[in-house]
């Protein structure tokens, strides 16, 4: 069966954590378009709700969280938020799959990979066991690693960024066709870094994926994706084509993100760091601009009334963004 | 293999010292418990008006042997003997064999404790499963209080317990010791089930004891477990859940088999009172009198079989680990 890179549809998803304080959203209502055959990348800071967000594709929200409001239209599988139990379980691996922090352990230490691979084709009734090894070492291969040693190892017998490769091969080897990276590079050396985001390049390409990214670094976004969507305090403030958003930021907080940035020709104090810290689910704000305890533009609507997100349609396809002040400055 | 036959080497060595150190230290403390029971005896005797030459003749007959030499001169014997088995003889059982009086208890002991505490095993970990899972239903908390009760409640009062209520008040159950007189020694239905019927309060109450600490144990090492990423991984590849869940138990009961080992180990010298309460003639009650007797040889010898199963059981439990967990089979760790 050959499958086709899918389209995804993520419209008003909201998603709410149970605190001793109540329901808090850690995302509140998010649209975003993936596009069949691109690679998109979530960008935000620690708790903007990127990986909450990441984890709504695969409708794998954990408890005490759970997505209270929107859907998630994934081409070929219908809203997975509606999806449960054995339809969910055999969603995940199969259409989707799902790729862990190189740091966090995502194999089990007790058994070999290539044991987990016998027990996740099993999981989803592989008949051809043999075709799935075959699979797997040739993905590895591909990948640069000896796919049979690799296969025979445990996880502490593999460096962060063999795991990696693993962790990527075990997301496609069921010939899944959307991909979710959450942080694929963090911890890991900046050469394995650089191998590991050109792998994911050309694997997308060559298979045909619709792939997404959630990082906090911006030069990885830069590196391989297409669309750039950057998340803040649950929502997201900015989206579009990563090569208009990163040369003509229009949201403060984006701005902010690349000013940030350290750049290797020029004055290292160019760099500027943005002033405060970002909300936690219980200091984001109920109303207004969750941006506008740190944002330089701040006016008087930001306190009380939540910016809408304004689209239109850019050079190389639509961008979005919702502040005030942008909307003022340009329909002045 | 080799990694594995090369560890086990190095236990034993480790093991073999040990054990002669234990030996060296337990032979002087217990001789240095004052009393001594052939001066006693032999005084005993010039008391009832025997000559004292007559008293250590008579004495000497009694015992079958009169130790005479310098402390030193009876360590270095002592040493010598154990490096061929030979623990000496008991003054209390007419001069018999420590090693074979040892054997006969031994078999009342190890028996029931490992009979009770494979069942509480068993039965505390699957149960640590489910209190883990149901963690915050009814079932979790009835299986976790369960646990904690059965914890806090001394041995010795569980097997009063249970005696009392099924042996005294509903009498459906022996407590009189560990098999019927009436019937011969040996392989035939009536011994063998006599034997089973006997060892059901014993091995109850080291089960019903142990258990509650298997279950709090498991329950905490299997949450510890559920909160692992390569859980979550595996529920995000779409893994089924009997596979995951036999993920987490493989990775929760690896914890649990170096507490099984020494407890195993340890339970040898610590049944003293429920071999009291069930009149098993097993090694704790051997201990109990062979320190109230003085029996220097005796208490040397049981104290030497506690270590020696101590050590054993670590050994084991080691080798074992090296065998389930492929992270230790590595022999990467310090000092390997």
């Amino acid at each position: 069966m050959t499958k086709t890179a899918p389209g995804v549809r993520i419209d008003g998803l909201t998603v709410v954590y149970k605190t001793p304080a109540g329901e808090l959203p850690a995302v509140r209502d998010v649209d975003l378009r993936l596009e069949p055959g691109t690679i998109t990348g979530i960008v935000g800071e620690s708790g903007s709700g990127k990986s909450t967000l990441a984890l709504s594709l695969l409708n794998a929200v954990q408890p005490p969280g759970r997505i209270s409001a929107g859907s998630v239209e994934i081409d070929g599988l219908g809203d997975v938020v509606g999806l449960r139990n054995e339809q969910l379980r055999k969603a995940r691996g199969k259409h989707i799959g799902y790729v862990f922090q190189a740091a966090q352990n995502s194999l089990n230490p007790l058994k070999t990979v290539g044991k987990q691979l016998l027990d996740l084709g099993r999981s989803h009734g592989v008949e051809d066991l043999r075709a799935l090894v075959r699979e797997a070492k040739e993905l590895l291969g591909r990948m640069g690693l000896d796919g049979a040693r690799v296969l025979d190892s445990h996880q502490h017998e593999l460096s962060g960024g063999m795991r990696q490769r693993v962790g990527i091969m075990l997301a496609l080897v069921l010939n899944a066709h959307l991909v979710v990276l959450d942080e694929p590079t963090t911890a890991l050396d900046m050469i394995t870094q650089a191998n590991i985001l050109k792998i994911v390049r050309e694997v997308h390409a060559e298979r045909g994926l619709t792939t997404l990214v959630i990082t906090h670094d911006i030069g990885v976004v830069a590196e391989v994706a297409d669309r750039l969507a950057v998340m803040y305090g649950g929502r997201l403030v900015e989206q579009g084509p990563t090569r208009e958003v990163l040369g003509a930021p229009r949201h403060p907080y984006t701005k902010g993100l690349i000013r940030a940035i350290p750049r290797l020709v020029g004055d290292i104090d160019e760099a500027q760091a943005l002033p405060g810290r970002p909300p936690t689910l219980a200091t984001v704000p109920a109303e207004g601009c969750v941006f506008r305890e740190r944002c330089p533009l701040r006016m008087d609507v930001c306190d009380t009334v939540d910016p809408d997100v304004r689209a239109d349609t850019g050079a190389d396809g639509p961008r979005a963004v919702a502040c005030h002040a942008v909307t003022v400055k340009e329909h002045a | 293999m080799t990694v594995i036959a090369r560890r086990l080497a190095g236990h034993l060595a480790r093991g073999i010292v040990m054990i002669l150190v234990v030996a060296t230290i337990s032979f002087f403390i217990v001789r240095s418990i004052p009393g001594d029971p052939v001066a006693a005896n032999v005084q005993k005797l010039i008391e009832q008006g025997m000559a004292p030459e007559a008293a250590e003749q008579a004495t000497r007959v009694l015992y079958g042997f009169q130790p005479s030499g310098s402390l030193w001169q009876q360590y270095t014997d002592y040493m010598a003997g154990l490096l061929t088995f030979d623990l000496g003889q008991s003054v209390t059982h007419a001069g018999a064999p420590v090693t074979q009086v040892l054997g006969e208890a031994a078999k009342w002991t190890v028996l029931p404790v490992l009979a009770g505490t494979l069942l509480s095993f068993l039965v505390g970990i699957i149960l640590g499963v489910y209190a883990a899972i149901k963690r915050t239903g009814k079932l979790g908390d009835i299986l976790a209080i369960s646990g904690s009760l059965l914890h806090g409640v001394p041995q010795y009062v569980l097997g009063l317990l249970l005696s009392a209520i099924f042996a005294t008040l509903i009498p459906i159950l022996p407590a009189d010791g560990p098999v019927d007189i009436l019937f011969e020694p040996g392989f035939n239905a009536g011994y063998i089930g006599s034997l089973a019927e006997h060892a059901v309060l014993p091995v109850l109450t080291y089960a019903l004891a142990a258990y509650g600490g298997w279950i709090l144990a498991m329950k905490s090492s299997v949450v510890t477990v559920l909160g692992d990423d390569f859980i979550l991984a595996a529920e995000l590849r779409g893994m089924r859940r009997s596979i995951i869940f036999r993920y987490i138990a493989r990775n929760a009961i690896l914890p649990l088999f170096t507490i099984l080992a020494l407890s195993l180990g340890l339970l040898l010298g610590g049944a003293v009172f429920i071999e009291r309460i069930f009149n098993y003639p097993g090694l704790g009650l051997l201990l109990l009198d062979s320190i109230t007797m003085r029996d220097y040889a005796l208490m040397s010898g049981a104290f030497l079989l506690i270590t020696a199963a101590i050590i054993v059981a670590n050994i084991l439990a080691d080798l074992f680990y090296s065998v389930i967990d492929p992270r230790v089979r590595g022999g990467e760790e310090v000092g390997a």
